[in-house]
C-alpha cells in the first residue's frame, strides 16, 4: 500500500533526526513532572484564613476547611497580610473569622465573616464553595447556640454535644454532599490536570512543526519525483497526511503510557482516552497540512506553527485550566480543538466512556475533516502546478 | 514497432511568458533522443509535461499508446525521470531512497532488493550505499539522482541535463552509463546544452529554443542544414562584442555571427580566405583576440545557423 509507504518514510525520517527524541518524547513528560511537581499544588486554590481569636467555631471552621480537597487553607496573621496577599494574586481569596465569634453564636447574635476574593477568576468561584463549608461548620455551632439561648446547657458542653450528634449518621451525609462543589474533583492527582493539558498542547505542536516538513519534501522535489512514478496525487497526499497522523498519534499514545507507567496519571476509560487521541491527531495531521500548504519556506512554517501551537493551546485551555477563564472566555477558548479536547479527558477523568465524550469526539473529527480537505485541495494545486 | 512516446503540438505558458509553442516529436523503441538548447529554452517545461508532472495549455502527449496526464498512472509506469534538480532524500540512505522510490513503482521487496543492488553497482555506489546522502559528494549525489529514475527498467528513461555541475570524471561515467542503457534497448529521452553530449550520445537531436524546436534529425541531417560552412570562434576581449560580431555579420561570406562574454563565434563560407578581414576589422573596434579555432561544422554551428546566437556550455 503506497500511502503506507510514503507515511513510513516520514517516520523513519523523524526518528533519524535526533532531536525528536528530545522534543517529542523526552521533553513532553519533563513538563508534566516539572508542573506536577511545582505547581501540582497550585492546581487547588488557596484560601487564606485570619482567625482574630482562638475559638471552637473557628477552629471548626478552619478544619472544614482543611478538609476540604478542593482547596488548601493558609493560615494568615494580620489583616494587612490578608489585604496584600489576595491583592498580589498570592491567594485566590481569604475569609476572616470576627473574634467573639463562639459568644455572639452563643448569645443566639448574627455572626458576620468577611470573604474577600478578587473580581473574576478562581477566587469569586470559591465564594459558594467556602460559604458552604463555614454553613456546615456553623451547623454544630447554631445547634449549640439554640440548646445555650433555650438554657438547656453552657456554650462549649453545647457545641461538643451537638459535633457528636452531627458525627452520627445522617450528619455524615452533609459532609459528602458538598464535595461535588470543589472546583476541581477531589480525585484530580497532581499529575492528571497537567498531563492531560501537556499531551494536547505538545500533539499539536509536534503536528504543525510537522507542516515544515511537508515543505521541504516539495522544496526537495521529492513530490514531484513521486508524482512522476505510477502514483496519484491522492495517494500521494493521503501518504503525507497518513504520515503526519501517525507521527501526532505515536506522540500522544506514549505520552498517554508514559505519564500512567512513571506518574501513576489517572486517565480514566483506556478506550476513550485512545479515541481522543487518534481524533485529536486527525486534527493536527490536518492543521499540519494547512500550515505545509500556506507556506514556501520551512522554516517560516515551523516557527509559525509553534507560534500558533503554543498561542491556541493557551486560549485552549492546555496552559491554564479552562475553568479558570471567565465565562466569555471559556466560550472563545472553544473554538481551538484543544478545548474540545480538553473536556473530553476532564469528562473520562470524572468517570465518563466514549459515549459520554461523543460530542466532543464529534467536535473534534469536524475540525479534522474540515482542516483535512482544505489542505488536500490546496496540496494538489501546489504539487501539481509548480 | 509503435514509438515509445509521440508528444504533438505541446504548448505551455507561464503568465505572459511562452515557455512551450508547439513542440513536438516522437522516440522509437532503443532510440536516443536530445533536446538541444540553451538555458530557457522549454526544455524542463517540455519533458515535465511529457513526464506527466505538468499539464500542457495544448497538444497531446502519447507513451506506450496512452495519453499522459498527471493524473494518469499506467503510462508513468513504462518512465523514468532524473530531474534537473536532485530529487533525493538528504536523511536516507541511498538504498533507502531506492527503496521508497522502488515501492512506489510498484516492485515488491525482493525486486526492489535486488534492482537496488543492481542500480548500485552500476552507478558506482555500492561501497556507499548505506550512508546518508547529505554526507555525499555532488557527482555522487547526482548518481544516486540517475539511479532512482532507472530502477524499475523503464522502457524511457529521461533526463534532464544530467551532467550538469558534475566533475569530468562522473560526468564521463554517466554519459557511458547512458550509452549502455541504450544498448540495451532503453529509449532515451535527453536534454542538454552541451553540443558534445548530445553529438555522442543522441540518434537524433531536436534543436529547441524560446520554446519551439527549431530543427530535428541526425547529427548529418543538421549539419547539411548548414552546407559547407566553417565555424570560426574567436577568443576576444575588450570593446562591444555584440556590435563587433553585427559588423562582421555583413561582411560578404559571414553567414551569421554570435557575441557572447568570451568571444565571437561566425559561420563562415571560406574561412581562410576571410579570416585576415575579420581579424583587422576587430583590432579596428578596439577588440584584442586571444585565439581563433576553425572547426568543420558540427552542431554549434547549426545552432549558430537556426538561431543567430551561440550556443556556449555555461
Ligand atoms: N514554474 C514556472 N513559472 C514561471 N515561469 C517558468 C516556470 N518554469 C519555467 N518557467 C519559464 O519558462 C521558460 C522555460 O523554462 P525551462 O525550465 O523549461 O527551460 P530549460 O530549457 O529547461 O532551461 P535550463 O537549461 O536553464 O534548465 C523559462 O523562461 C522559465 O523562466
Ligand atoms: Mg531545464
Amino acid at each position: 500500500m503506497k500511502p503506507f509507504t510514503i507515511a513510513w518514510v516520514n517516520l523513519k525520517r523523524l526518528f533519524r533526526d535526533r532531536s525528536t527524541y528530545f522534543f517529542v518524547f523526552i521533553f513532553p513528560l519533563a513538563l508534566i513532572l516539572l508542573i506536577g511537581l511545582q505547581f501540582g499544588g497550585d492546581f487547588l486554590p488557596q484560601v487564606g484564613v485570619l482567625a482574630t481569636e482562638e475559638g471552637t467555631t473557628a477552629t471548626e471552621i478552619v478544619d472544614a476547611l482543611e478538609a476540604e480537597p478542593g482547596l488548601e487553607v493558609v493560615p494568615l496573621r494580620t489583616e494587612a497580610e490578608l489585604v496584600d496577599q489576595v491583592e498580589r494574586g498570592n491567594l485566590d481569596a481569604a475569609l476572616t473569622i470576627p473574634a467573639g465569634l463562639d459568644q455572639s453564636l452563643a448569645a443566639g447574635q448574627p455572626a458576620e465573616l468577611g470573604f474577600i476574593a478578587r473580581p473574576g477568576g478562581t477566587g469569586a468561584a470559591l465564594a459558594p464553595v467556602v460559604g458552604e463549608v463555614v454553613q456546615r461548620s456553623l451547623l454544630a455551632a447554631n445547634a449549640a447556640a439554640f440548646v445555650s439561648v433555650q438554657g438547656l446547657g453552657d456554650f462549649p458542653t453545647s457545641v461538643a454535644l451537638a459535633q457528636q450528634v452531627e458525627n452520627g449518621i445522617p450528619a455524615a451525609e452533609v459532609t459528602e454532599e458538598t464535595v461535588g462543589e470543589s472546583l476541581f474533583p477531589a480525585s484530580l492527582g497532581r499529575f492528571d490536570l497537567g498531563a492531560s493539558s501537556q499531551l494536547i498542547l505538545f500533539m499539536f505542536i509536534t503536528a504543525l512543526s510537522g507542516g515544515a516538513v511537508l515543505i521541504q519534501t516539495r522544496q526537495l522535489g521529492l513530490s514531484r519525483r513521486m508524482l512522476s512514478t505510477p502514483t496519484s496525487v491522492t495517494t500521494i497526499i493521503g501518504g503525507e497526511a497518513l504520515g503526519r497522523f501517525a507521527v501526532v498519534a505515536l506522540q500522544g499514545i506514549y505520552i498517554m503510557i508514559g505519564a500512567l507507567l512513571i506518574f501513576g496519571v489517572h486517565w480514566g476509560d483506556p478506550v476513550a482516552a485512545i479515541a481522543i487521541v487518534l481524533v485529536f491527531s486527525a486534527v493536527g495531521a490536518g492543521a499540519a497540512m494547512v500550515i505545509g500548504t500556506l507556506f514556501r519556506n520551512a522554516e517560516q512554517a515551523a516557527g509559525v506553527g509553534i507560534m500558533v501551537g503554543l498561542g491556541m493551546a493557551a486560549l485552549g485551555g492546555a496552559m491554564l485550566p479552562l475553568q479558570l477563564f471567565s465565562p466569555t472566555l471559556q466560550r472563545i477558548a472553544h473554538f481551538t480543538p484543544h478545548a474540545w479536547a480538553s473536556d473530553a479527558f476532564a469528562k473520562i477523568r470524572d468517570q465518563g466512556n466514549i459515549i459520554d465524550i461523543a460530542p466532543e469526539l464529534g467536535v473534534l473529527a469536524a475540525y479534522a475533516v474540515v482542516l483535512i480537505l482544505f489542505a488536500s485541495w490546496r496540496l494538489r494545486v501546489a504539487i501539481t502546478r509548480p | 514497432m509503435a514509438n515509445v512516446m509521440e508528444a504533438h503540438d505541446l504548448a505551455k505558458r507561464f503568465g505572459d511568458l511562452v515557455a512551450v509553442d508547439g513542440v513536438g516529436f516522437s522516440i522509437a523503441p532503443g532510440e536516443t533522443y536530445g533536446l538541444l538548447g540553451p538555458n530557457g529554452a522549454g526544455k524542463t517545461t517540455t519533458i515535465s509535461i511529457i513526464a506527466g508532472l505538468l499539464e500542457a495549455d495544448a497538444g497531446k502527449v502519447e507513451v506506450g499508446g496512452e495519453t499522459i496526464s498527471p493524473s494518469a498512472i499506467g503510462p508513468k509506469r513504462r518512465m523514468g525521470l532524473v530531474p534537473q534538480d536532485l530529487a533525493i532524500y538528504p536523511d536516507l540512505t541511498a538504498r533507502e531512497n531506492l527503496h521508497f522510490f522502488g515501492r512506489l513503482y510498484g516492485m515488491d521487496n525482493n525486486e526492489v532488493k535486488e534492482r537496488s543492488n543492481r542500480v548500485l553497482e552500476m552507478i558506482g555506489l555500492t561501497d556507499r550505499a548505506d550512508d546518508l546522502t547529505k554526507e555525499y559528494s555532488g557527482g555522487m549525489k547526482r548518481r544516486l539522482n540517475i539511479g532512482i529514475g532507472l530502477l524499475h527498467g523503464p522502457e524511457l528513461l529521461i533526463l534532464d541535463e544530467p551532467t550538469v555541475g558534475v566533475d569530468p570524471q562522473s560526468r564521463n561515467a554517466i554519459l557511458e552509463a547512458v550509452e549502455a542503457l541504450s544498448g540495451e534497448g532503453m529509449a532515451v529521452l535527453y536534454t542538454t546544452h552541451y553540443m558534445e553530449e548530445a553529438e555522442r550520445l543522441c540518434d537524433r537531436v531536436g534543436i529547441i529554443d524560446q520554446g519551439r524546436i527549431k530543427a530535428e534529425g541526425t547529427r548529418r541531417e543538421l549539419v547539411n542544414l548548414v552546407g559547407q560552412k566553417d565555424r570560426v570562434t574567436i577568443a576576444a576581449a575588450g570593446g562591444q562584442l555584440q556590435e563587433a560580431a553585427r559588423r562582421l555579420s555583413g561582411l560578404e561570406g559571414v553567414e551569421e555571427a554570435g557575441a557572447d562574454d568570451q568571444g565571437i563565434t561566425l559561420l563562415v563560407v571560406e574561412a581562410g580566405r576571410l579570416l585576415p578581414v575579420i581579424l583587422s576589422e576587430l583590432s579596428q573596434n578596439g577588440i584584442s583576440v586571444s585565439g581563433v579555432t576553425i572547426e568543420e561544422p558540427d552542431l554549434e554551428a547549426v545552432f549558430l545557423h537556426l538561431t543567430g546566437k551561440a550556443l556556449r556550455d555555461v
